[in-house]
């Protein structure tokens, strides 16, 4: 028969280890002997420790083709049949823009330290759609396909992972746009722009820990679904995306920055505008708080992972 | 080497009465006694490398639970599952695709949610379009796509991931006879290169044909473990026991009923055995003059195939009965049919119309006799005829005289 689908030919010769010379063996020496590093997997019942979180991580690299490839079709699909395509990535932020720039400079005022307001409000929205749009694309992505779940096996924390990698390409496309503004308006960035790289990288972390957690709870709970809207909505009004920090009384400040979203939002912000370095040591407490939660949020995620084929 | 191995495996399952009452979700929830169910209980058992395990029950007897746990979908309750070596799991056929992207995308995807690298998709693409035989639709979003192409295509992936282990489920129910035929070929190849296969279905002739071993599921446990043939005959036995008919039962309307039926062997006492007479002895009961009457006995693969009838002859127009009990007996020298478990219907017609139908009223047991290999037993002679020459072929025909024993 043609085109049999096995690639014995292919694969490592070694010896299978038993030392015993049983008919089983006999048997493996007439076919041709596979690798010896034939993986074993143990399956018990869902318990929560540090171990599972290791175990977790390491598969979770043997399937980083599979985060890779995913990702890259949640864009596909999504502008898929759509006539405008990618030009939705931009579109979004581009008519909040608009819309805060008008409420703000014509209905109130808002103190942005002599930056224009539309280039203001833009480059804080930019990283709180992407967490925002992570986070509520995410919660959804385990229920939406639940064949995924009751059908197949692979690390389920690639799904809502895969929404936040997504988003971030979104986050790209309008990082365009903000150039383009910046130099419409004549802001030129200074190499502490360079800082902006790890910012990301933690609001990356925090909006994973967001993602996991919701999404794990969404399984079971569909509740956080619908909240979602909501809950964004209200978290986006207390973190400096409309308004600056400098309006928040300073005696609310330490508490406001226990949000890490928020310094980090300010953060951004004041690196590519202002120029500015950014506290390191405020950058290193949401660092450290976002780590802390993506542990945290991992560590729930894969615990409530082993039954969520059942609960779904 | 044990391939599989489970260590008294549970699996439990709250059934929840979902959201539609919250209140009684509540006081499930603090009190914890809402519904529950063992799906699974104690199942221990081990697959050797390179066996191929049928899995056979009744619906919701645990079979699909096990695979899920072997294949990493659920957590087990209770107990421990060893897994040696690469597993790939087809439980739903494309379950895994996304309707709006190409075959060719689905193929990346579905592979590496299998567990493939991308350069091992790569190299093995053109063997995956091949084998799938939908080349010409491979740029077509699988959301166009038909059922029968879904699975081939989901076949293909699966099978070319090279597992050292592949769990079944039901899957080759979809598609069409040639890719069928194309599967089974493709797993008895896995076979024959040592890998272990765990299969699942309720077509037990596939059950029979492809495994090495069979398990039977009962209401969450293991009652029976062996041979194909030994289980799938214990499984028909559980199955009869719960459809099985009785026969006498009156239906008032109808101007003939059938009152009894039963197998002997006239020359044996242990029953009935293949390559040895048989005797079927049908009771009727009729209630008036009934014309061109022919009775009819049939005989059921364990699958549910017609293996055999006994049937009055109706070449002559049938039989004209009179009223009252009687009782027709079919004499046959030679019971072909290998030893197992067979679903028995009867039927009685007159003048073409069926008058009478029973079906799954009985089972007929076939124990082992003569050697048999096979689907049936050919009554047979030989003889050695050494230095052959034309002349003696053509003075001889190749017949060989039936001889009874």
């Amino acid at each position: 028969m043609s085109g049999l689908p096995h690639g014995a030919a292919g694969s490592p010769v070694g010896d299978s280890g038993d030392a015993l010379p049983s008919s089983a063996d006999r048997q493996a020496e007439a076919v041709p002997k596979r690798g010896q590093a034939r993986p074993v997997k143990v399956i018990r019942p869902p318990a929560f420790s540090v171990g599972t979180i290791f175990l977790g991580v390491q598969t979770l690299a043997q399937y980083s083709d599979l985060l890779w490839i995913l990702s890259l079709f949640r864009l596909k699909v999504r502008y898929k049949q759509s006539a405008l395509g990618w030009i939705w990535a931009a579109l979004q932020p581009l008519a909040l823009m608009i819309i805060y720039t008008i409420v703000f400079t014509r209905v109130t005022t808002v103190a942005t330290g002599g930056i224009p307001y539309p280039l203001f409000v833009l480059c804080a929205l930019l990283p709180w759609l992407f967490f925002s749009g992570s986070i509520s694309n995410a919660v959804h992505g385990l229920v939406l396909y639940p064949n995924l779940l009751t059908k197949m096996y692979f690390p389920r924390e690639i799904i809502p992972l895969s929404y936040v990698a997504a988003s971030l390409a979104d986050f790209f496309i309008g990082c365009m746009i903000l150039a383009g503004l910046m130099g419409y308006y004549r802001v030129s960035p200074t190499w502490n722009l360079l800082y902006a790289i790890p910012i990301m990288l933690v609001i990356s972390g925090f909006a994973a820990a967001i993602a996991l957690l919701f999404s794990a709870v969404h399984v079971r709970f569909r509740d956080i679904g619908l909240a979602m809207p909501l809950l964004l909505q209200v978290w986006m009004f207390t973190i400096p995306v409309v308004y600056s920090l400098q309006s928040v009384p300073v005696r609310f400040r330490s508490l406001y920055l226990l949000d890490p979203i928020a310094g980090l939002i300010e953060s951004f912000r004041a690196v590519l505008l202002l120029g500015g370095r950014p506290d390191t040591t405020s950058l290193a407490l949401s660092a450290a708080i976002a780590f802390t939660c993506l542990v945290i949020a991992y560590a729930y995620f894969k615990s409530s992972e082993a039954t969520m084929a059942d609960a779904i | 080497m044990i391939d599989i191995k489970l260590d008294r495996v549970s699996k439990h399952y709250r059934l929840r009465t979902s959201s539609k009452s919250p209140k009684g979700w509540y006081a499930g929830a603090l009190r914890n006694r809402s519904p529950s169910m063992w799906a699974l209980r104690d199942v221990s058992f081990q697959v050797e490398q390179g066996e191929a395990l049928g899995i056979v029950g009744h619906n919701g007897a645990g079979k699909t639970t096990i695979l899920r746990i072997l294949a990493g979908i659920t957590a087990p309750t209770g107990g421990e599952v060893t897994i040696r070596g690469r597993l790939a799991a087809l439980i739903e056929v494309g379950s895994g695709f996304h309707p709006e992207l190409t075959g060719l995308e689905n193929i990346d995807l579905h592979g590496a949610m299998l567990g493939m690298q991308k350069s091992e998709i790569r190299k093995k693409l053109d063997s995956i379009i091949e084998f799938s035989g939908v080349g010409q639709y491979i740029d077509m979003p699988v959301k166009r796509y038909s059922s029968g192409m879904y699975v081939r295509l989901g076949f293909s992936i699966a099978a070319h991931l090279d597992p050292d282990i592949l769990l079944l489920d039901e899957v080759l129910a979809v598609g069409d006879a040639a890719f069928q035929s194309k599967c089974l070929e493709c797993i008895a190849e896995l076979r024959r290169t040592g890998r272990t296969i765990v299969f699942i279905s309720h077509d037990l002739a596939a059950v029979y044909r492809l495994c090495s071993r069979a398990l039977l599921f009962d209401h969450g446990c293991v009652v029976a473990d062996g041979p194909p043939r030994q289980v799938i005959d214990q499984y028909q036995g559980l199955t009869f026991g719960s459809e099985m008919r009785p026969v006498g039962l009156a239906e008032p309307e109808s101007p003939a009923q059938c009152m009894s039926i039963s197998f002997l062997a006239p020359d044996s006492s242990d029953g009935v055995r293949t390559g040895y007479p048989m005797v079927a002895r049908l009771g009727y009961c009729a209630r008036q003059t009934i014309a061109a009457v022919v009775f009819r006995i049939s005989f059921y693969w364990p699958s549910g195939y017609l293996c055999a009838q006994l049937a009055t002859d109706s070449s002559r127009g049938g039989l004209n009965l009179g009223p009252g009990e009687g009782r027709i007996e079919f004499y046959c020298p030679v019971l072909a049919v290998v030893p197992g478990l067979y679903r028995v219907d009867l039927s009685i017609e007159s003048g073409g119309q069926e008058i009478e139908a029973r079906p799954r009223c009985a089972t007929l047991n076939v124990g082992p006799g003569k050697f048999v290999a096979g689907d049936f037993y050919i009554e047979n002679s030989w003889k050695l005829v050494e230095g052959t020459s034309p002349a003696d072929e053509s003075s001889q025909p190749s017949v060989s005289t039936p001889r009874l024993d």
